[in-house]
């Protein structure tokens, strides 16, 4: 055995094997990096926050005002043609009068010609057409179709019950487009004749030059003379049945849409916070007596509370409902939200570093501040996101059976309920706002969904 | 509210071989989900059908039968309590008074053969082959008692003061004279005679409003206080009677063969299958060849043309109205504040922009344009001078009025307006004009109509959005509207000016010096700024083309089938 000296050498111990590659992460930071890789919520999360910033400072860069009312252009789809012609003033117009002739009591004839005076125009088309013999009076119709081949005339616009007028001014939501007008003579009795004559005007879109300055479309009212074109104001997304912008409505009605949206949620689930914690902190009796009131809270109806409460609140009918609204959301709400606290804290309390945390000494507040909150504050996210939505839902449901907003401020449920009337005829009245209601709460809840992988890591959807 | 569970979910891999189900049972769960489903199919299928059984085609040549929607259950079909126009219509078609309007709207004999009208007292001779459903002739004594009953304060008839022409009427109702003293007197079996307070020139007229139809006393008492409450609790006199009435679902109407004038009637029945308010409701149901005549709303004339529907229109006679709260404690006493937003009302721009439905007529007056004057009609020779908005004149008015009232600027003022699509429209269109013209904010207050009604009795309301439609074919229907004594003088107007006028127009019987009182009521109302008139009511409609002889009027049953048939 060969003789040596045994020397220990100390072995270099790897430091390396136990440097972090990676710089530690937060919880928060954790959360980030998660919902950044999730592309449906961080699309979600970028239409919340175009929805805020179209909320708030939208009606800064669209300054058209959501009562005022365009008669001009009611019920306009987004892109109409909005070219007018100036005209002179509107002046009533005498017509045109003839002797009666007298019938023979055969079967009335039909009017020989019908002209129209003037230029057909918005403001007015003017028809004058021969006497009958025989006629007691005249009824006039207006068609969009061609009455041939049927003989369909379309709307009675008008009955003039004396033969000697034989002449009507048609002034009722004249728009401009081709229109078929028919006259046909009445008998003594009022019995309309077979016969019809009918001429077609071509309606041209005007405007007079004080309505053009009344509405801001020019300078002055030297600027333009009969004859020339003038564009009528532009309407983004069209207008309601009161001709009414659709975009400043949207913009305005967002307003309530989203302050209910948000702070509901947000005051509900700190209540929600609070009671939760404070239950399931101190357990036993005190918890059973609070989360049976709990229980009684969730049993309470909302549409009948919400209804108590606009009595309660002395609310008229011409008054904004929104107020009582809040209110009810909130103390009807809160009850969901304590249940998931207390039942996270519930969990918690029993966990091995709470005991620790005890041993050393940590007061009852430290415990709740330091340790319960921050691990309950991913179910309190998830839970305020998904409140989002629904809370918007049901503002909007409450505005459309007319418990929300007063006229004229819009909400979006009450432009919903006012759409809804016109929806086969003018459908952009309904489907702006439905549209809106429809991407917020769907970006809401996948937002929540987002925010939910991100925060609990147990609660992870398998994709 | 998404659960959220406290344990992570276990892993479960997809598919049916973990889960211990073979494919037999599978096969076997499904097959029997299979029928179970074709099984609820078909007994939904069965229950749609069911309930859709009584209701047939809209109009059925081989039976005789039209079929219609109606407006919702008649109310009240006790002629003495009665107000609503479907109560109403019901009563038209199955009931008769003493006389009754024809096709051409002319007064005619109903259940009365001839009549005789003066200052003084009204004479009635009654049909001998006029007789009730149950076979018994209709006597005076049946208008006697039905007539005092109107007049009972116990009745507490709304329509009472519709009887008050009658000598004693209105101390009777007031309860100051016993039933007994009202003069209306049974001369005999066929004979009625009326004594009158004042002269009364539109009597005849009066007589064929619902609320002066006969009962018959021994049947009415038979029914022990359920008079009317059911189709059995009722006796007919008229065209039809009510074949059956399930309450709130449908009524159905069948040809009355002991009326005395059987043979004008050649419909079998009308079947009111549908009860609806709702509009495209009704519109549908017509679409569909569900019933016979449909009204049109603005929203669906472009479908109607589109359609090649043939539309008709006629005035249902009703004249709408703002009518400003006259009280002492309301800032609309003030003339120069009713002044200013009368003058800046621009009644054109409301029908022909917002409204936009063919019959309405931009209004000026309180008394609507197809009322009769001395010879031709009233408007054409009282015309009423409406001049064109002027925006300028109603800031001055506005100017004084603040001043007057010392207020600090435009004041806010409470509209009471009806729960209706058309109404909270209108109401919105204003709101947006006189903020525009004269910065006067208006908070619309909508009621459903009892609501409204209430309120408009007791007075909560500085504006309200008002119509009144005619009870009979007189300009005195609208004339004493707004005489301080009236009921339905919701403002609680007072005017000793116009009073008189109102003295004078129903009680004199020259036709000319009444219409000049009228003219002179017309007058007044614009001037005061009492009112500000907005339009009178119009409408268009559809109607098989096969149902021949409906008429539609303003005074009287309408629509009236009473005379239709199937072409």
């Amino acid at each position: 055995m060969a003789e040596g000296t045994l020397s220990w050498e100390r072995v270099e111990v790897e430091r390396e094997v136990e440097t972090v590659a990676r710089p530690s992460l937060s919880y928060w930071q954790d959360a980030w990096i998660r919902l950044r890789a999730n592309r449906r919520a961080l699309i979600s999360l970028y239409l919340v926050i175009a929805l805020m910033a179209f909320t708030v400072l939208g009606p800064f860069v669209w300054t058209v005002d959501p009562a005022a009312q365009d008669l001009d252009q009611i019920s306009v789809p987004p892109g109409a043609d909005r070219v007018a012609t100036v005209v002179d003033d509107y002046r009533p117009w005498d017509g045109a009068t003839a002797t009666p002739i007298e019938g023979d009591g055969g079967e009335l004839a039909a009017p020989g010609a019908v002209e129209i005076a003037d230029q057909a125009t918005t403001n007015a088309v003017r028809l004058y057409w021969d006497p009958v013999a025989g006629a007691g009076g005249y009824r006039v119709y207006r068609n969009k179709y061609d009455p041939e081949p049927d003989g369909a005339l379309g709307l009675p616009i008008g009955e003039i019950l004396s033969p000697a007028n034989v002449s009507f001014e048609d002034r009722l939501d004249l728009k401009a487009e081709t229109y078929f007008y028919s006259v046909v003579a009445l008998d003594g009795a009022g019995r309309e004749a077979v016969g019809y004559t009918t001429v077609t005007a071509d309606v041209t879109r005007v405007i007079t030059a004080a309505e053009a300055l009344d509405k801001g479309l020019i300078e002055d009212i030297s600027d333009v003379a009969p004859g020339d074109t003038v564009k009528m104001a532009f309407h983004p997304l069209g207008t309601d049945y009161l001709g009414r912008d659709l975009l400043a409505r949207l913009m305005h009605g967002a307003r309530v849409s989203l302050f209910i949206g948000i702070v509901a949620p947000f005051l509900f689930v700190i209540i929600g916070i609070l009671y939760g914690s404070a239950a399931g902190f101190m357990g036993g009796r005190t918890d059973q007596v609070l989360m049976r009131f709990a229980d009684f809270v969730v049993a309470l109806p909302f549409l009948l509370f919400m209804i108590l409460l606009r009595i309660l609140f002395n609310v008229e009918s011409g008054d904004s409902g929104v107020g009582p609204m809040l209110v009810a959301m909130v103390m009807l709400s809160w009850p969901a939200a304590a249940r998931l606290v207390r039942g996270q804290i519930l969990q918690i309390r029993e966990e091995g570093y709470i005991g620790a945390s005890r041993l050393l000494g940590a007061k009852t507040n430290y415990l709740i501040l330091r340790h319960m909150i921050p691990n309950t504050m991913g179910v309190i996210l998830v839970t305020l996101t998904f409140a989002v939505p629904s809370a918007i839902f049901t503002e909007a449901f409450l505005s459309f059976i007319g418990m929300g907003v007063a006229p004229p401020t819009p909400s979006w449920g009450s432009m919903c309920n006012e759409g809804l009337k016109t929806m086969l005829t003018t459908p952009h009245e309904l489907i702006a706002p439905a549209a809106f209601i429809s991407i917020t709460v769907l970006a809401f809840n996948l937002l929540g969904d987002g925010l939910r992988d991100a925060l609990d890591a147990r609660m992870r959807a398998t994709e | 509210m998404t659960e959220i569970a406290d344990t992570p979910s276990p892993d479960v891999p997809g598919g049916a071989a973990g889960t211990g189900l073979d494919i037999r049972s599978l096969g076997q769960l499904l097959y029997m989900g299979a029928i179970g489903f074709g099984a609820l199919a078909l007994l939904l299928w069965a229950l749609a059908q069911w309930n859709e059984g009584g209701a047939g085609e809209a109009v059925d040549a081989v039976t005789g039968t039209i079929t219609l929607s109606l407006f919702g259950e008649p109310p009240q079909l006790d002629s003495t309590r009665g107000t609503d126009a479907v109560s109403f219509n019901i009563l038209g078609h199955t009931m008769e008074g003493l006389l009754r309007y024809d096709a051409d709207n002319r007064l005619v004999g109903g259940v009365a053969e001839r009549w005789q009208i003066d200052d003084a007292k009204a004479t009635f001779w009654l049909r001998p082959d006029a007789r009730w459903s149950n076979g018994e002739p209709i006597t005076a004594h049946d208008f006697v008692f039905a007539w005092r009953k109107v007049l009972d304060p116990l009745n507490a008839s709304e329509y009472a003061f519709i009887l008050y022409g009658l000598k004693n009427a209105e101390a009777v109702n007031r309860g100051e004279m016993p039933l007994e003293s009202v003069a209306v007197f049974a001369l005999d079996d066929r004979t009625l005679e009326v004594h009158l307070e004042r002269p009364v020139p539109y009597f005849d007229k009066l007589v064929a409003f619902a609320t002066y139809n006969p009962i018959n006393q021994a049947f009415y008492e038979s029914r022990e206080g359920r008079y009317a409450a059911d189709a059995d609790d009722l006796l007919f006199n008229g065209p039809f009677t009510i074949a059956s009435w399930v309450h709130g679902a449908s009524i159905r109407l069948e040809k009355n063969e002991r009326y005395w004038d059987a043979d004008r009637i050649r419909l079998n029945a009308i079947d009111y299958a549908y009860f609806t308010t709702d509009s495209n409701a009704i519109i549908n149901l017509f679409k569909d060849g569900k019933t016979a005549l449909a009204g049109l709303v603005a929203e669906n004339l472009d479908d109607a043309l589109q359609r090649r529907w043939r539309i008709k229109r006629f005035s249902d006679g009703a004249v709408f109205f703002m009518e400003f709260n006259h009280r002492e404690d309301r800032l609309t006493r003030n003339y120069h504040l009713r002044k200013a937003i009368q003058v800046v009302n621009d009644s054109p721009e409301l029908v022909y922009r917002v409204i936009k439905l063919p019959g309405n007529l931009p209004g000026a007056s309180l008394f609507p344009v197809w009322l009769k004057g001395v010879d031709g009609y009233f408007r054409q020779e009282y015309p009423l001078a409406d001049p064109p908005p002027d925006d300028d004149l109603g800031r001055r008015h506005l100017a004084t009025a603040i001043d007057e009232l010392d207020l600090d600027g435009p004041p806010t003022l409470v509209m009471l307006v009806g729960d209706s699509p058309t109404a909270k429209k209108q109401a919105e269109y204003y709101q947006n004009v006189y903020k525009q013209k004269l910065g006067i904010d208006i908070k619309i207050d909508a009621q459903i109509f009892k609501q409204r009604l209430a309120k408009m009795t007791a007075g909560d309301f500085d504006i309200v959005m008002a119509g009144w439609g005619p009870d009979y074919d007189d300009p005195m229907t609208f004339a004493d509207l707004f005489a301080s004594w009236n009921e339905n003088n919701r403002g609680r107007y007072s005017n000793a000016e116009l009073d008189e006028a109102v003295d004078i127009a129903r009680s004199s019987s020259d036709p000319a010096t009444r219409m000049d009182a009228m003219a002179k009521v017309q007058q007044i109302l614009y001037d005061d700024a009492v009112i500000v008139v907005n339009y009178e009511r119009g409408s268009v409609y559809v109607s098989h083309p096969r149902l021949k002889g409906v008429v539609r009027r303003a005074v009287g049953t309408d629509p009236d089938y009473t005379g239709a048939w199937i072409d």
